[in-house]
């Protein structure tokens, strides 16, 4: 089978799990409305109303997280071509890749050592 | 039999699969073995009202079951359930597991943000450390496969693993990848975007009807998937004797999602904290040691 016509078909199963959906939906709705009552669409906070919207909650150390899965993903994609081809190359495949990982890994040494992998 | 009769006898299996699947997670919650409990707690959510939160972001609120089902169907597809029976064999197979199921992490993040109420976004938040701490073992021990392998074909996996298979060629790496396969299907050790104790139920707690049934369904049939693609990439896929080969995938499959829900059962929930840094401190260590180590046994 061609790629083409591969990504074809998963693009097609997902426009029908889509419309499978879709269809879910409106059985959902023929069999009845919401009512409308008060206090019904508050979202379930211990009983509380909050002050604000809850877009805000989110702290500051998901950056270094980030950061780290910045560094360690770019190198994934890296790291598929050559598995690809690893046998064929043979002990100079290992060794690049070897040095690369080093230098990666001392990125993370630097991290944990700054406390980055600490959550408070 | 014809691909024709294989595959729909696939489909019934896969079916059958994700139904026991959900009286397994029935069980691992109450510790009882309900068959007809399914079938209830179905008709319940369909039959209940569905409510839509104050000031949701409405963009988000439709499209986040639909992404988190979708890509799920999508992993499934590619798996190899038999030597004949693939319907899908992309050239990137061990690529396309990893690259899909990244999505599930932003599809609950999306529900989470969607609700606008406190406890659904912490735990968004929390799914996504969690995915994104655990999407990095994924890949090496995917990447330690394909090095054996020599190509990213799933058949091409399976077919590696004649005469010895991969879970004792590269225990670590399978250990790893079962691990991070059960975070990543966020079930009871791992549940904390969904943490029934401190969250209320954290990114289904505002969830109802026909929502929240595709989000139960999707995270069965994720469990489902994800148990393949242990079974396809460290237990030997369709290898078996007697029976034909997909009813094997289908039996070693069970045998996984199974032992997913033991664990689940008999496993106090872990700490976020602890979560994050066993998984950046042992893990990604440990996940280059796999890949070292499987790199120096093929060149010996």
């Amino acid at each position: 089978m061609a790629p083409l016509t591969q990504y074809l078909i998963l693009l097609g199963m997902l426009v029908a799990t889509a419309g499978l959906v879709w269809m879910l939906y409106l059985i959902k709705q023929s069999l009845g409305q919401t009512l409308d009552e008060p206090g019904k669409n508050i979202p379930a906070e211990s009983g509380n109303l909050a002050p604000k919207p809850a877009w805000l909650r989110y702290h500051v150390h998901y950056y270094g997280y980030a950061l780290l899965f910045l560094a360690f993903d770019m190198e994934m994609a890296y790291m598929y071509p050559w598995a690809v081809v690893y046998k064929e190359v043979g002990l100079v495949a290992l060794l690049d890749m070897g040095v690369f990982l080093m230098i990666l890994f001392l990125g993370l040494i630097y991290t944990w050592t700054q406390l980055g992998l600490k959550r408070q | 039999m014809t691909p024709f009769l294989t595959g729909f006898i696939i489909i019934l299996l896969f079916l059958s699969g994700v139904y026991v699947a959900a009286v397994m997670e029935r069980w691992s919650v109450t510790g009882h073995v309900n068959w007809g409990g399914p079938v209830r707690s179905f008709l319940l959510l369909f039959a209940r009202e569905e409510i839509k939160t104050r000031k949701h972001d409405k963009v988000f609120f439709e499209t986040a079951p639909v992404l988190f089902i979708g890509v799920i169907l999508l992993t499934i597809s590619i798996l190899p359930f038999g030597r004949g029976s693939v319907v899908i064999d992309l050239g990137t197979g061990a690529l396309f597991i990893n690259a899909a199921l990244v999505y599930v992490m932003v599809a609950l993040l999306m529900a989470g943000w969607a609700i606008n109420g406190v406890y659904a976004m912490v735990g968004g938040w929390r799914a996504l450390a969690q995915l994104i701490a655990y999407s990095m073992p994924v890949v090496m021990a995917l990447t330690a496969t394909v090095m054996r392998a020599e190509s990213m074909f799933l058949t091409d996996i399976v077919e590696s693993q004649q005469g010895l298979w991969n879970i004792l060629y590269q225990p670590v790496g399978f250990i790893l990848f079962y691990i991070s396969a059960l975070a990543i299907t966020f079930l009871p050790p791992f549940d904390l975007p969904t943490a029934r104790g401190e969250l209320a139920g954290g990114v289904w707690a505002d969830l109802t009807g026909a929502r929240k049934l595709l989000f139960r369904l999707g995270r069965l049939t994720l469990v489902f998937t994800v148990s393949a693609a242990v079974v396809v990439l460290y237990l030997g896929g369709w290898m078996g004797p007697w029976l034909p080969d997909f009813v094997w995938t289908f039996l070693k499959t069970l045998l996984v999602a199974a032992s997913f829900f033991a664990i689940g059962r008999f496993m106090p929930r872990i700490r976020h904290d602890h979560l994050l840094e066993y998984n950046w401190k042992y893990g990604v260590p440990l996940a280059l040691y796999n890949i070292f180590q499987v790199g120096v046994v093929l060149l010996l």
